[in-house]
């Protein structure tokens, strides 16, 4: 299969961009639609920051892993309280833990830790890694006022009790509920009309646009249904953008390009500084919302990078060998046999998908210069606590 | 604007349901309600927002908060609106009802009593964080908690402070008022009882993780989950752990007390109901894929919201009726009766008959 994408890009003062969204490992026999164009919409020129995405260190990940940091599901907090240490002093080359987290966090910051609490709560971000890293911003002297943990909904980060969870001080935000779709700057959008949809804007996030100035990411390891993996790359961009869905209506996804296109919008690109992937729990079929613990495999990895196309092509090779090791069809097979309509099948047949995945949403993003997806240039360092 | 009947008198028992779960004592008002299979909806009404707390019942006047910030009266008759409060923020509180107050907590950290018949404001105090726990009121005094970590005791009358006492996690649990004691969950994983005079500790039990269940009281048992998985039973006098049962994940619901049993839902999908005395497992049921909302016990039955309501037999646990309503529901509903009162996520109410 071989395939073009345009993509417009209208925004202050850059030119339009042109993608190359081969999917390089694609194989089936069914012809995938081509993607519309994609009208991005924004007042914000491109930050001169060395943080911005990819950030301090492109193209290096660090992988902490220690078997005794989820024993029986539960995460052990001092466990994962030295992986944490250990992994952001190798990322950084710094002796210090603080010395570390003050690379990208200052005192003036308000920062943003950006989780994923979707298929809570047999796999989201973990409150016993968030506290962590919560611990590590304060000790770059970030006053805990400061601190934001958000996503868009808020209902997801009920079902996993984070208000309760976290440190007290700390702000925890649900852009969104059900209904009130509020919280959304109308200046900074998306526009494309993938399947016909009457509403064809998704609009940023008013929290990152203008509430915050650094944003920490902590997504987890997951199959995604629609775009392959959900990783650091799809936890920025469809959480941070409303009206995502729309860009999949099985058995067909556009998630390849939209996703990298969306974490290249600024500010957003500018101010996520830092990803921490959380593999407690490894989620090879079902994701993102599954709460079947048979295809969910408590891996005890975390990633440490300033690189999200690095990090979610590494990501992607886990879920791959996994998948693998258990038998089941890679998430690139794009065979009209394996669609279902039924979500219990799908939840339940790891043969089985209720789109054509397009995992190549993460080459795309690397296209756009948001890292590296190279696997041969990627610095792929493993440290084994325990 | 016609409101409900002035009175500081409680309602007959089988109409009234003034706070979570029917009484302070979380009795999800056991032995008291005919719950029945519903075979219609007598009305609906639609409030707006989401609703995320429980409602509650007196006077024939059902009062319900909603997410984007208002509290709603409604005749229960003629399945409409009286009046409405706003407040300053969004609520997840569950009201509570005091003579002729409602009481309630929103997100920008303020609890306010609303008079019961005209909607009007008649005092609000101020806390540091978001109140999503229901006021619970005993002797005149209104307890509650709140995410700044502070449990606070106010005259329910006129709002002004008994005491304060902080803690050292953000609070989201509901406390257990007892005569002398209560007794409440927080988020750093400890169990704490404080004296109701002078809100000193009496004593306090770690658990695993944070604490975002609400505590039940039966047979001088504590009873709550935690999100370590676990759901203990703690000596209300000493705090020692009495038994503790393990579930598949996290704790959020708040048990059900019915004689001598606990029924308790966990995130794993299950809801279990355990002997209170030694926390045998008597039976449990696979209901959906998460479960956070509280169960309710009516006569024989026990009721639980999770994508639907549904009902099992107390006794065995097995399957009584379902009723789908839609969209996920995961408020606790009120039990009259001749009727069942839900509120959705979809910002709908609901009178079943």
């Amino acid at each position: 299969m071989d395939r073009r994408t345009f993509v417009k890009a209208s925004c202050v003062g850059s030119a339009s961009l042109f993608l190359d969204g081969l999917d390089p490992k694609a194989f089936g026999d069914v012809t995938m639609p081509e993607p519309p164009p994609i009208n991005i919409v924004h007042g914000f020129r491109p930050a001169k920051s060395a943080l911005g995405m990819p950030g301090l260190f492109p193209g290096r990940v660090v992988e902490v892993s220690d078997s005794n940091s989820i024993v029986r599901n539960r995460v052990a907090q001092p466990v994962v309280r030295a992986m944490i240490e250990r992994g952001m002093k190798e990322l950084t080359g710094e002796h210090s833990v603080a010395a570390a987290w003050a690379k990208f966090v200052e005192p003036a910051d308000i920062v943003g830790i950006k989780i994923n609490p979707s298929g809570a709560p047999a796999c989201c971000s973990s409150p016993e890694i968030v506290r962590e890293i919560i611990n590590g911003v304060q000790s770059a002297g970030v006053p805990v006022g400061n601190i934001v943990v958000y996503d868009r909904y808020e209902y997801e980060i009920d079902v996993g009790s984070y208000q309760a969870l976290l440190p007290r001080g700390v702000r925890v935000v649900g852009i969104q509920d059900g209904l009130v779709d509020a919280g959304y700057d109308a200046n900074i959008y998306c526009q494309a009309t993938f399947f016909g949809e009457w509403e064809n804007r998704s609009y940023m996030a008013g929290i990152v646009a203008h509430g915050l100035t650094k944003i920490i990411n902590v997504p987890t390891m997951k199959d995604h249904s629609a775009s392959g993996v959900t990783g650091c790359l799809k936890n920025l961009g469809y959480g941070t953008f409303n009206n995502v869905a729309r860009s999949h209506r099985s058995p067909y996804s556009f998630t390849d390009p939209l996703i990298g296109l969306m974490c290249s919008v600024e500010p957003l690109r500018s101010k996520a500084v830092l990803h921490i992937m959380d593999g407690m729990r490894q989620v090879w079929h079902g994701g993102p919302l599954t709460q079947v613990q048979n295809f969910i495999h408590q891996a005890g990895i975390l990633y440490f990078g300033t690189d999200p196309v690095a990090m979610d092509t590494l990501e992607l090779e886990a879920i791959e060998k996994k998948r693998r090791d258990e038998g089941v069809p890679s998430v690139w097979e794009h065979n009209a046999d394996s669609i279902t309509s039924n979500s219990q099948e799908f939840y339940h047949d790891p043969k089985k998908n209720l789109f054509y995945r397009r995992p190549g949403h993460i080459a795309s993003a690397g296209k756009l210069g948001l890292g590296i997806a190279d696997l041969k240039r990627i610095d792929h360092g493993r440290i084994a606590l325990g | 604007m016609q409101g409900p009947p002035k009175t500081s008198e409680p309602a007959k028992v089988a109409t009234a349901w003034p706070t979570l779960l029917q009484d302070s004592s979380r009795t999800g008002g056991q032995g008291i309600c005919a719950a029945k299979a519903p075979d219609h909806v007598r009305w609906h009404l639609r409030v707006g927002s989401s609703v995320r707390s429980a409602p509650v019942l007196r006077a024939g006047f059902l009062y319900v908060t909603a997410m984007a910030g208002n509290l709603h009266a409604i005749d229960v008759e003629k399945g409409r609106q009286t009046w409405q409060f706003k407040a300053a923020d969004h609520i997840h509180s569950t009201p509570s009802l005091s003579g002729n107050k409602v009481l309630f907590g929103c997100d920008s950290g303020r609890v306010y009593a609303v008079d019961c018949n005209s909607g009007k404001s008649l005092w609000k105090v101020s806390t540091a964080a978001e109140v999503w726990t229901s006021p619970v009121v005993r002797d005149g005094v209104a307890y509650f908690g709140s995410a700044d970590s502070h449990m606070y005791a106010v005259d329910a009358d006129k709002g002004l402070e008994r005491w304060t006492r902080e803690l050292d996690g953000r609070i989201y649990s509901t406390a257990y008022v007892g005569e002398r004691r209560l007794y409440v969950g927080c988020g750093d994983g400890k169990v704490y009882c404080l004296d109701l005079s002078s809100g000193k500790t009496v004593w306090s039990t770690p658990t695993g993780n944070g604490i975002d269940s609400s505590p039940a009281v039966a047979a001088e048992t504590v009873l709550i989950g935690s999100e370590d998985f676990f759901f203990y039973a703690l000596d209300a006098n000493t705090g020692a752990v009495r038994w503790k049962y393990e579930t598949g994940l996290g704790i959020s619901s708040s048990p059900a007390v019915s004689g001598d049993v606990v029924v308790v839902g966990s995130k794993d999908g299950l809801l279990y109901a355990l002997e209170i005395r030694s926390g045998q497992l008597r039976w449990k049921v696979q209901i959906s894929d998460v479960v956070t909302a509280p169960p309710v016990i009516g006569s024989g039955v026990v009721c639980i919201q999770a994508g639907g309501t549904q009902a099992f037999d107390i006794a065995t646990g097995k399957v009584v009726w379902r009723a789908g309503l839609g969209g996920a529901v995961q408020a606790a509903p009120v039990l009259t009766g001749d009727a069942i009162y839900v509120a959705t996520n979809d910002g709908e109410v609901y009178a079943l008959e």
